[in-house]
């Protein structure tokens, strides 16, 4: 179950200081060299994969985080 | 970075862009409220931007994103047991490129024989600053994401 309020917060609806400054947070970012989360994701047919499962795929994964906003 | 992604596909090295929340709300793409919304922005950006890669979608309130940092435009790599090996808190071709080039350098050592160990390193590298493109980009969301953006940080136009 979503918590309302944080998905309110992390998908703000303005581009103001208040609003986007609290989510970087680079510097809290998992350290290099450990394994790190996994995460449920889903391709553009909806169809649910993860981050582990698509990082098995290759020797090295680069991954792109963005939106096209 | 479809570039890079073609360049090294047949080296063992993927490629993938992962969706997250809207960095730059406005009229034409507002910030998203349904998983639904956020597939067609995905699939919006594939078309308009012509991402090659495959891309996936987090779930609608970020976990992945906001566990590595929740950077708008942030990049990653990392090794096929999901340990990462490089990060980046913003996306530039020639970082990457280079980066990978190196890791590609890598298999070829321990293919070769060679014992090699990780060690960290630091780095500050440069991306290009291309404010005329990054308002077009804005404007293409709607002008409450120009008026916002000027507002934050200022502007050329």
């Amino acid at each position: 179950m979503h918590d309302p309020d944080l998905l309110s917060r992390y998908n703000y609806d303005e581009f103001v200081p208040a609003k986007f400054g609290p989510w970087q947070r680079f510097h809290e970012s998992p350290p290099l060299g450990e394994r790190s989360p996994d995460f449920p994701l889903w391709d553009l047919a909806a169809k649910e994969t993860s981050l582990s499962e698509e990082l098995s795929n290759h020797a090295f994964t680069i991954v792109e985080f963005g939106s096209f906003t | 970075m479809n570039a890079i992604a073609e360049q090294f596909a047949d080296k063992d090295i993927g490629s993938i862009f992962l969706y997250t929340n809207e960095a730059h709300p406005a009229e034409y793409y507002p910030h998203l409220t349904s998983m639904e919304q956020k597939l067609r922005h995905a699939r919006d950006m594939r078309d308009v931007l012509g991402v090659a890669r495959p891309i996936l979608v987090d779930a609608l309130d970020g976990p992945c994103h906001r566990s590595y940092g929740s950077m708008p435009n942030m990049s990653w790599i990392f090794d096929r047991s999901g340990v990462p090996v490089y990060k980046s808190d913003w996306t530039d071709s020639y970082s990457i490129a280079n980066a990978i080039e190196y890791f590609v350098g890598t298999i070829k050592r321990r293919r070769a024989g060679e014992r090699i160990v990780p060690f960290h390193v630091e780095r500050l590298d440069y991306r290009t600053k291309d404010e005329f493109a990054f308002y077009d980009g804005l404007e293409r969301n709607g002008p409450k994401a120009v008026r916002e953006f000027r507002e934050a940080f200022g502007g050329p136009k």
